[in-house]
Formats: structure tokens, sequence, C-alpha cells
């Protein structure tokens, strides 16, 4: 008979399923970071010139900045000179249908089990795909349109709809925010743009996924939405990359903007590659994502499944202005062999009667180790402000570790805060009842972290909440049998 | 279909199990009985896998395997079934999920396809039926929260939709009101057949009125030092364990 | 100086450190001489921190700093009004007293401890024997903590309690730290405490202010050992006037089977009071608790700061704190508890309530789990909030008057404080206390 630590030593060898390349030709810019890389990106991309401006301001204030010492884990030293700040493929002509996207490329999606093309495509989900520093097509884009709905890549939008991302970029996470805002802002790749028009609610779920391909470059999108007054949008990114022994960069922002009464739910399922079981390669996620609550009554709601990347370093926050305004966060981290995750929440109250929920899941196995760390925040005009936070952590394995860092900051005492945090190990009782059953450890693991997971997976919307559950189960193999 | 042969087994090096024998065939319902510490829980607790239970020494077979060379997951599956004395909550897992994750694991094991969706939804209606398990609990999480009763209710109902060959009742019956006793003893007796057998695991008489047993067994110091038919139950029942002092070997009293 | 963004750069600073550098310490035990050299190092290093140093994110130090303090007192004698020691005696309770003033130790005001096994002695006096010599210094990371590395760099009184093994302290030790100056003075009271192995005893620490004239700045260390199997309560009772600054450092170091509780109360008075309470459980099977009550008001800052770090399996420790934010105060509470990889069965427990009466009341919560072991049960919460409008309403609609109801209701959210003290004088001293302070 198996016992508990047999099987936790007995690391599978199963590999990351999406850990495949795309072999395209592709343009990739010289590696380094200056002011003709960031003008060659920006010639690239056919900008007009205040973006250029916009990218050489945000340069010049990153190369200022140096990296930060907070965090508790260690941090490996990055050459920002040693990266390629584009990359291409190189047949890369203005798409009109999705006919004319190379096939090297649908096939790379198609076996991400994310078809473009119009047969195939997931009913009421619109894709963009977003390959290296491009987005390489949108789907759905037509039927968007009819309803006012505007769906495109960030490229597009900056020559499209200057109007709207002049007005709306760098307003929630200014470039000055923090390093990788000020990187991000001098060398964006790609991205979405999404705007929903006033009253109108998105027929359907809108998606990006994301692709790194290219050897030695990093990734750089920029995620813009824009929800009018009483609008609804629901909106979900997935991501992945191929396996390889160097870490690669992954340093994007989003940024959303809810209005009166609109409501904007962000789902992201992230699976980039997680590196080998010894933390050799891998990606790291350093992500900056915010959204302001600018009109009463709004909403903005951050899902998150963590499961891949060797470091995640991201704080999806919600700034609450707008009276009666509701920031959520709710979080699954899964981390195993070296993986490190630092991710949480900041709910900053502004505006009267404002509400915060964070719900958060740390699962801990092998070597990994997994860190919430949150800021609740109530201003002295949140009258009847209110936060409920849950964070536990689940241990698997005697090697892992699981931290919580909550910092709550109240200057209104008509405010109402509730942290509960909880660690606990998988309860040995609880597999051996599903032993019992027939059920083998793997499979009882699976379930029972499924299960504590629920709570988060449940806010997914539909279409995913199935995928996620199944990443979880896929990303545990490795660390329990 | 169960052959027990001179089993040994300890806790924290501390022997429980110290010799103790036993046969069950095929369509036998066997009682055994003991006063507390008689190492009645170790006997089911070792005939699943638990892992903090060490066999010592002796044999057990099951349908002819060493079953103590089979994993727990594999003993359920070739049809080893334990009702818990004290099933556990799993908060988030729904009942059905984890019944219909188990059922194709016995399947799978035993070569059968999945369930199908209705085939299981069908039988679920049914079982639910026996043993009077209320079909709002069946949507719950795996026993969060529910009454004692309500989670020995859910043992037998799981026991009825394994189908298992051999099925352990570790004190099923301690802390049930009499009609929860009734029910499950209804569900039980229902499900017995010439093809599955039943090792009931009780303190108390009272189960064996309404499953009566065919053979009852005294376990005591961790052997078995008397076996007979139901009236020995009655015969405990109205003497208690201590005439049967003198019959248990090297036993010590403290 | 290393970083100018992480510390505070002020005359202080160089007077400390021109302090050190005029100073002999030719009298000491070499050890206590080479342990001062290495504070004074650290210190040199950090200077006083900043509030961009983490640990000090919530206090700025910089105007309780900025005066032209005095570092040393006279020699002499300073007079103390016999009511002072007489206010901050706990009615009804059989102690015996020691008085520190300006953290000199004053046998002429202090009770002669005379039982077999149990030494109070001023921490210079002590420097040669064993107890100091194995203990002292030993447990204080001097490299993290500024005011630990100041004070072990310049202290010059303070006091040693001393408690041999077996010796069950027969009643209280009640210390009394007394402060007073005619002019600013910043003051580095040092103690020792040791407690031998299965020893018992009961020490209660009192803060008071003698009407002082000028800002009083202290910066307090104590270190205390607490071997196996020994058991000790050790009680703060926090008082003092707008002139005072408190800066309490603690650091407390237990053995395997051993039992240390804290019972921290303070109450409106110093306009900075800092709290540090770090707990190592080093032995297996040690058991922790470590309740706090603070009650601020006016535009006082409290921040109370633990650690409880589990490095043994089979400990349990248990930490409540609970504030009650006046007027226009600040109360923080930032606790951090690390379960270390061997530190298996651990039973971790945190939880902090705030509740906030002042409209313009500021409260900081930070509690903190670091655990790297698995088989652990660890849980943390904070609450912030004021009252329960409903209960307000219902001893209203009894005829009590607000005030009175409030003060009621304040009771009752200490409460689950207050219970855990074992001495009910202490009890009732402290909720006297909780009275005043809500009036004040």
């Amino acid at each position: 008979m198996s016992t508990d630590l047999d099987i936790l030593k007995d690391v599978s060898t199963e590999e990351y399923k999406y850990g495949f390349t795309t072999d395209i030709e592709m343009e990739i810019a010289p590696v380094g970071l200056n002011e003709d890389i960031v003008r060659y990106i920006s010639q690239k991309k056919n900008e007009p010139e205040w973006m250029l401006e916009y990218r050489l301001k945000a340069l010049r204030h990153f190369l200022k900045l140096e990296m930060p010492t907070w965090q508790n884990f260690e941090l490996p030293p990055i050459d920002f000179q040693a990266i390629s700040y584009y990359a291409a493929p190189k047949k890369q002509v203005k798409l009109n249908s999705l006919d004319e996207v190379d096939p090297e490329l649908l096939a790379t999606f198609e076996k991400l089990g994310i078809p473009l093309s119009e047969q195939k495509l997931l009913s009421g989900v619109a894709v963009d795909a977003v390959f290296d520093s491009v987005s390489v097509a949108t789907t759905f884009k037509e039927k968007l349109k009819e309803v006012g709905v505007i769906f495109c890549s960030f490229s597009d939008a900056v020559r499209e709809h200057p109007e709207l991302v002049q007005k709306y970029l760098g307003s929630v996470v200014p470039y000055t925010d923090n390093i990788f805002s000020a990187l991000n802002a001098a060398v964006v790749s790609d991205g979405s743009f999404v705007y929903i028009p006033k009253g109108v609610r998105c027929p359907m779920e809108l998606s990006t996924y994301f692709r790194i391909n290219a050897q030695n470059t990093g990734q750089f999108e920029r995620t813009l939405i824009i929800a009018d007054e009483g609008s609804y949008v629901s909106y979900l990114e997935g991501c992945t990359a191929p396996m390889r022994d160097e870490n690669q960069l992954h340093a994007a922002v989003v940024e959303l903007i809810a209005m009166e009464n609109a409501e904007i739910k962000y789902s992201t399922v992230q699976n980039w590659y997680p590196g080998d079981k010894d933390g050799k390669g891998g990606i790291y996620n350093f992500v900056t994502k915010r959204g302001i609550c600018k009109g009463d009554n709004s909403k903005i709601s951050w899902t998150q499944v963590e499961t891949g990347s060797s470091i995640t370093w991201k704080y999806p926050s919600v700034i609450l202005k707008g009276d009666n305004s509701t920031g959520e966060f709710y979080s699954v981290a899964l981390t195993k062999n070296k993986q490190i995750a630092d991710t949480g929440t900041k709910m900053y109250h502004i505006g009267k009667n404002t509400r915060s929920r964070i719900i958060s899941k740390g699962i801990s196995a092998g070597e990994g180790q997994n860190s919430y760390r949150g800021l609740v925040q109530i201003g002295n005009s949140a009258e009847n402000a209110r936060n409920f936070t849950q964070c536990d952590s689940l241990l698997i394995g005697d090697q892992c570790g699981a931290h919580t860092f909550p910092y709550i900051e109240s200057k209104n005492n008509s405010s109402m805060i509730e942290h509960e945090a909880t660690t606990s190990k998988i309860g040995e009782d609880q597999i051996f009842y599903l032993n019992q059953r027939g059920i083998d450890t793997e499979k009882a693991v699976a379930l029972i972290v499924n299960g504590y997971a629920k709570e988060v997976l449940n806010q997914l919307p539909m279409e995913f909440a199935v995928e996620a559950q199944k990443l979880l189960a896929i990303s545990l193999e490795g660390s329990v049998g | 279909m169960l052959s027990i042969k001179n089993l040994k087994a300890s806790v924290d090096d501390k022997e429980i199990l110290k010799g103790l024998d036993l046969e069950v065939k095929a369509g036998e319902v066997h009682a055994i009985m003991g006063p507390n510490g008689s190492g009645k829980s170790t006997l089911a607790s070792v005939l699943a896998g638990k892992d903090n239970y060490e066999v010592t020494g002796g044999q057990v077979t099951f349908d002819g395997k060493d079953l103590m060379d089979m994993s727990p997951e594999d003993r359920a599956r070739a049809g080893l079934f334990l009702a818990f004395q004290y099933p556990v909550e799993i908060p988030g897992v729904s009942n059905i999920n984890f019944l219909k994750t188990a059922m194709n694991e016995v399947r799978a094991y035993n070569n059968l396809p999945p369930i199908e969706a209705k085939e299981f939804l069908r039988m679920m209606k049914e079982k639910q039926k026996l043993v009077e398990f209320d079909s709002a609990l069946a949507n719950r999480s795996l026993n969060e929260g529910f009454s004692g009763g309500e989670k020995k209710r859910n043992e037998i109902f799981q026991l009825a939709m394994l189908e298992p060959k051999l099925s352990i009742l570790d004190e099923t019956d301690s802390g049930l009101d009499i009609d929860a006793l009734r029910i499950v003893s209804r569900g039980v007796n229902k499900l017995r057949s010439g093809k599955n057998a039943f090792i009931l695991i009780t303190h108390y008489q009272r189960l064996l009125e309404y499953i009566v047993p065919d053979y009852v067994h005294v376990l005591y110091n961790g052997q078995i030092v008397k076996s007979g038919t139901k009236e020995l139950a009655l015969e405990l029942e109205e003497k208690g364990y201590d005439w049967l002092k003198e019959s248990a070997p090297a036993a010590s009293f403290h | 100086m290393e970083n100018t963004a992480t510390q505070i750069i002020n005359s202080l600073y160089d007077q400390c450190i021109a302090d050190f550098e005029v100073r002999s310490n030719t009298a000491e035990p070499e050890a206590l001489t080479a342990l001062r050299q290495k504070g004074f190092q650290n210190f040199k290093k950090a200077g006083f921190p900043s509030n961009k140093v983490e640990d000090w994110k919530y206090v700025n130090l910089t105007p309780f700093l900025k005066e032209s303090f005095a570092t040393a007192t006279e020699e002499e004698l300073v007079e103390v009004p016999e009511s002072v020691i007489k206010n901050a005696a706990i009615p009804h309770l059989d102690v015996w007293t020691i008085v520190l003033v300006n953290g000199v130790f004053r046998k002429d005001l202090s009770d002669t401890v005379n039982q077999e096994g149990v030494f109070v002695l001023p921490i210079l006096e002590a420097a040669s024997r064993p107890a100091f010599q194995k203990h002292f210094g030993t447990y204080t990371d001097l490299a993290k903590n500024h005011f630990a590395a100041v004070n072990t760099a310049l202290f010059r009184d303070g006091l040693f309690i001393e408690i041999k093994n077996n010796a069950i302290v027969e009643k209280p030790i009640h210390v009394l730290h007394i402060n007073t100056a005619n002019e600013p003075l910043f003051l580095q009271p040092r103690s020792l405490y040791v407690v031998g192995v299965s020893a018992n005893g009961s020490i209660i620490e009192s803060f008071v202010n003698a009407g002082a004239n000028a800002n009083v700045f202290v910066n307090n260390v104590a270190e205390i050992f607490v071997a196996e199997n020994a058991n000790l309560h050790h009680y703060y009772i926090q008082a003092g006037s707008e002139k005072n600054r408190y800066v309490h450092h603690t650091e407390v170091y237990q053995q395997q089977n051993s039992v240390y509780n804290n019972y921290k109360a303070s109450f409106p008075g110093t306009s900075l009071l800092r709290n540090n309470l770090n707990i190592a459980l080093d032995g297996e099977n040690v058991e922790s608790h470590l309740y706090g009550l603070y009650l601020s008001g006016g535009h006082q800052l409290v921040d109370n700061h633990t650690i409880v770090d589990h490095r043994k399996p089979h400990c349990q420790s248990n930490e409540l704190y609970k504030g009650v934010m006046k007027d226009e105060s600040t109360g923080v509470f930032n606790g951090k508890i690390f379960v270390r990889k061997d530190a298996q069965k651990t039973n971790a427990f945190q939880q902090n309530n705030n509740l906030m009466l002042g409209r313009k009341a500021v409260v900081d919560s930070k509690p903190q789990l670091e655990i790297f072991a698995d088989d652990v049960k660890c849980s943390h919460g904070s609450t912030v909030g004021q009252f329960n409008a409903d209960a307000l309403f219902y001893l209203k609609s009894r005829g009590i008057g607000e005030e009175k109801a409030r003060a009621l209701l304040v009771h009752a959210f200490a409460f689950d404080v207050t219970e855990k003290i074992p001495l009910a004088e202490v009890q009732d001293h402290i909720n006297h206390l909780i009275e005043e302070g809500l009036k004040a």
C-alpha cells in the first residue's frame, strides 16, 4: 500500500500540454531596449505620433526605475537589454477575412483548442488571438459591430479609435505606476480593445487568447476595456507558451473602466509554461491589472485561475470611486514544483456604500510557494463601505509554503471589514474515504481541490468553468501521483 | 469470499489484532461484537487498507487475491465496501459527482464502460428510495452539514449504488434513532443476496433484531473468542462480556 | 549612512553615534563590549527607520525624534512624588514592587524580594552572573531591529530578574517604570528576565509618567528566557502622558514544555506607543498566549507588532488583540506567524478586532501567516467595525444612557481579552482603566 509520502515523491513525468512551438517565419526586433527600438515597434505598428510620444515618455521613466525588493521570493535578475521586444509572423497583411490568416497559425490555435475558422467557432464567444507581438485574428467583429460593440486588437484601436484610446490609456494604470507598467507602456506589443456603448449588454463572451511562441522575446500586451453607462460585458483571457529552458517575460497591463450602472466581468485562465520540475524555464508573469468603478452602481469582477508561469506576480485591483459600486476578486492559484505565485488584490474604497468581496484559494504542492497579498483600503469619504475577505491555503506535501499578507486600512468608522484566512493540509481522512470508494489518490486530490476551489470556479463563464476544472486536475498530476 | 487467517495488526507499535481468524462466504451475514477497545474498528480499517495500521502477521484473501497487497482503491474496486463509523465531510465535492466518479472507477476496473447518464439517474432515483435518502441531500456537498443519521444513510445509499460483494458496516447503528435504524436496516436487508456478504460491526444487539445475522462472533482482546448464531448476541446482551473472560486466551483485564 | 530612503536623518542619530564613540565601557565584561559594538555597527548602518521600512510603514517617527534630546540623565536620583507610586499600584494585589525611575533601579523606593531562588538586580550589576552571560543579547536580531541595536550600544540602566530552576515566585513582581524630565530626554532602559527549568512566576510591568515637563522618548528593550517546563505570566500596563513616546521591544525565547503568556493593555496618553513582541517557540510542546487590548484616544498612535515564530513541532500559539480607537487616534496591528519547516503539528491562531469609535480614527491591520510546514492548523482573522446598532438600541430602550451603553459595549468587546487575565485584581484594575480611558 502506498503511503501519502510515497505518492508525493512519485513525481509524474506528465508534461506541459501546450509546450510545442510553431515553426513560422518571424520578424524579430534586435535585442535591447532603447528609443530606437521603441520607434521601431511604433513604426511597425504604423502608429500615430501621440502613441510614439507616450511610449517614449514611458521608456524614459522606466530607465530611471529599479526592481522592487519587497517580495518574499527570490527574483532572479532580469536583463532587460537581452530581450527582443517585438516578434511577429512575417506574412502579416491586414486581415479582412479569417481565410487570409496563415494556415500555420490557424493550426496552432486549433491545437490549443481555440479554433479560429468560422465554422468551428465556439458559439457565443468572440475571440481575439494574439501571437507574440501581434493580433492575428479577431472573430465576430462584424456581428458585434451591429450592436455598437468595438472588439479589436489594441493596435487596430490605436489607429481606428484614437479618441477613445487617448482618453483612457494609462488613466487607470499610469506608466508611472510601477516598473512593469512603465516597461509595458514603452513596448506595448498588442492586446485587445473593447468598448461597450451605453445600455448595451454585450451579446457574447469576449475572449483573447495569448500565445508566446518566439524565443528570447517577451509579451507586453495591453488590454483596455471600457463599459459605458448601463452596459455589461464578460471577457476572458487565456494564455500558453512553448516549453523553453530560459525564462521569458510577460508584462501586461489591463485597464478596465466601468461607467455608471455598468458591469465588467473579467476572467483569466492563466496557463503559461510553468518551467520544468527543477524550476528551469517558464514564464515570468508580472502583470498590472486594475479597474475603476467610475460611475455609481458600477461593478467590476475579477476571476482568475492561475496554474502556469514560473513566477506569477499580480494584483488585479478595483478603485471603487462611484457610490454603491462593487469590486470582486475570485482567485485560485496553484503552484507546484518550484513555481511561485504572489497574487491578490487591492480594493480602494472611495465612494459611499461601496462593497468589495475577496475570495482567494491558494494550493501549494511540491516545492511551490503561494502568497496572498492584498489591500483593503477605506478612504475617509467611503461611508458605510463593506469588505469581506476569505483566503484559504491548502498544502499538499511538506516542501511547499503558503503565505498570507493582507493589509487592512480604514479611515472611516462607518466601515465594516471582515478578513479570515486559514491554512491547512489536504485531509488524509478525505483522501482515504475517496480511496475506499475506489477513487485513486490522484483523482481524489483533484476532486478535493476542485471542491475547495469551487466558489471561485463557479464565477467563470460556463464555457470555461469545465476547462478550468480540468486544468486544475492536470496541473496537479505532476505533484501528487 | 473473505478469508482471514491469524491476522495481526498494530497501531503506533501497539498490537491491537492478535491473531484473528474469520471466514465469510457469499450470501452470509456475520456480526462482530465486542467491548470497547477489542479491535472491532481496527479490523474494519485494516480490511479497507487505512495506512496508519500496520499488518504484522497473518493472511487475508478476498476472492482468492491477497487483500493486503492491494491499494485501498483497488480493494474498493474489487468489491469491498466500508460503511464508515465517522464519514468525512468534503466541502465543495457534490455527492453526485463523487458517486459518478466512484462508480466509473469501479466499472473501469471491471472492464465496463462508464455508466450512461440516463442509467445513472435512474439508479440514483431507485436507490435513494431504498434508504429514503432525500434527493436534496444527494445534490449537496459530500456529507457536509449532514446530521449523523443522514451521513449513515448516505453510506448505505453509496453501498446500494456501488453494489459491492462484501460490505463492512462499522458501527453503522451507533447514534441512530430507531426510525433511522429501521430505514438503514431495511435498506441492507433488501440488498442482501446470495452473491454478496456483510460484516456488521456493532456494539449492540439491537441492530441484529433488524438485520438478522447468520453468525455472531465475539471479538475480544484482538481475537475472536467465541462464535455462534444470533442467539449468542442475545446471550451477550443479557450477560455482558464478562462471562467470556475465561475463554480469552492470554487476556488481561484492566 | 546606508540608505537615505529607509532612515531618518536627524541630530539624534548623530548624537547617538557620538555618544558611543566617546564612551568607554572598560568596566564591562568583554562579551558585553563586543555586543555593544555589534549593536552600534548595526545602528550606524540602519539609523532610525523611516516609513519606507515595511515594519514602520504606519509610523512616521520624524516628528517624535526631531527634538534635541538629552541621551543621559544626571547621576543624582530623581525625585518622584509618592502619589505617583501609589496611584500606579494595583488595588488589593499583594506584590513586590520594584521601582525604576528613568530606567534607574531605585532600591530606596522598591521592596526587597526575599525569596530564595529569586534575584532582582540593576541590569549591569548582573553582568557577571552566568544567567546574564548566557542569555543577554542572545535572542534579539540587531540587524533587523533598529531600536534594539541602539539600545544595545548605549543602555546603562534597567532590570535583571532571575528565577532559578524549580522556584515558584510567591507573589507577582510589579515593576513600575516611571519617567519624568524637565528637558527632552531619550531613555534606553534594558531588561533581562531568566526563568529557570520548571520555575513559575508573574511579572507585571506598569509604565507611568510623573508629570514630566518635557518630552520623554523611551526605547525599552526586554529579553525573556523561559526554560523547559517553566511558566511565566507577563503583563504590560501602559499609561503615560502625551509627553511620552515609547518603543518597547520584547524578545521571548521558549524551550520545550514551557508556557509564556503575555497580557498587554494600553490606554490613552502616550503620543506614540510602539510594541514589538517577538516570541520564538524553540522546543516541542511549547504554548504561547498573547492577549492585547489597546484603547487609544486623542491623536495617539498605537502600533502593536508581534512575531510568533514556530520552530519546533507540536506547539500551540494563540493571539488575540483587540483595539478601540477613539477620537483621531490610530491603531495598528501587525501580527506575523511563522511556521518553520520542522514545526509540524502546529496550531496557531491569530485574531485582531477593531472597534472604531472616533469619526476620524484610523485602523491599520496586517495579520500575516508564513507557513512552510504542511501538517498545521493555522488561521487568522481581522475585523474593523463599530458598535452593533441593535445592541446599542436595545440597551438604550432599557433606559441606559448613550454614554453608559457605549461603555458597556466597549467592556463587552474587551471582555474576550480581560477574561483571560488570571489575576482578578489585575482584571479589575484594567477594567477601571478602560472606564477612565473612555472618559478621557
